[in-house]
């Protein structure tokens, strides 16, 4: 399960508390420490939403002059990260609906044909051995890219800041249905995209064959070509 | 147990990674991935990128949207 990956350090709700506290006892110090610690996500989902960077830069100063000027109104049910990507998503999309960008609504909630994989060859039993974590994550961020707004958000929110599909449909305005198709799409998109790029830099020679009836069936071709078949 | 068609294993294939399955469709869907391998496939490849989407930490804050983003909250911050 991806959930467990997610989450942050457990004591770090704990210490946005901490630092809820003192900004709220007059400590302007503290602030900057929350915002270092939270910059990265609020960049990201702003960036999902809008898909622009200096859209997403706008929307993410905004995020936090927001949550500073109304950090009494935090609640302590939810989560901070919580409550802090909620103004974030909103603030994306109210940038997004002022650009009066056509938001491609053209879903149906099953899946479709051009949604069927067409890879099927076998990944690597670890591809991140593969690469540094920097060429790894050039790859994920062009296939995320390539992906249009309703499925970049929905990925974004649920795969890589481990919100629930109930979450994420939330703070989208979004329902559930809606959410949960988009989301399935996004990762099958987002499959086919990383299969491609994975296959076209996967480095020559260091191929790596997960299934022993894949080595079985490229040693008998190799077997072949030796014997002049 | 019934086989399950490909289409209906992919379309579980979001309940089956976020863990909203049955214990009998799970044990379906896992039957149906051990006879099937283009099924198998994508699963396997679903998973691992799930983790790779994590472990990668995408987008990182450009250096000058970040140093921009203090110096606006400082202005905001000293004038409250």
């Amino acid at each position: 399960m991806p959930e467990a990956a997610h989450e942050r350090k457990p004591d770090a709700a704990e210490e946005d508390l901490r630092l809820i506290e003192r900004v709220l006892s007059g400590d302007r110090q503290a602030f900057g420490a929350l915002v270092r610690s939270h910059e990265r996500r609020v960049f990201r989902v702003t960036l999902a939403v809008l898909g622009q960077v200096e859209d997403a830069e706008d929307a993410m100063q905004e995020t936090f002059i927001k949550a500073y000027r109304h950090l009494s109104q935090f609640r302590r049910e939810s989560r901070f990260t919580t409550w802090l990507t909620r103004i974030a998503v909103n603030e994306a999309l109210q940038k997004r609906q002022a650009r009066k960008e056509h938001v491609s609504l053209d879903e149906s909630p099953a899946i479709q044909n051009q949604d069927f994989p067409r890879r099927f060859e076998p990944w690597a039993a670890d591809p991140e051995k593969l690469y540094t974590k920097q060429e790894l994550r050039d790859l994920v961020e062009k296939a995320i890219c390539s992906l249009s707004g309703i499925y970049r958000e929905a990925l974004i929110l649920c795969d890589v800041e481990g919100m629930s599909a109930k979450e994420a449909a939330d703070v989208l305005e979004v329902n559930l249905l809606a959410l949960k198709s988009r989301l399935l799409r996004a990762r099958l998109m987002m499959r086919e995209a990383l299969c491609t790029s994975l296959e076209q830099r996967r480095p020559f020679g260091r191929k790596v064959f997960d299934t022993a009836a894949d080595v079985k069936s490229m040693m008998g071709m190799m077997l072949m070509r030796v014997a002049g078949r | 147990m019934r086989m399950l068609s490909c289409e209906e294993v992919l379309a579980n294939l979001s309940n089956y990674f976020d863990d909203e399955c049955s214990a009998e469709l799970r044990a379906q869907l896992e039957d149906h991935i051990s006879k099937c391998r283009r099924c198998r496939v994508v699963f396997d490849s679903t998973g691992k990128m799930l983790k790779i989407l994590v472990d990668v930490e995408p987008f990182e804050v450009p250096l000058a949207v970040s140093a921009r983003l203090y110096s606006r909250l400082q202005e905001v911050l000293s004038e409250e």
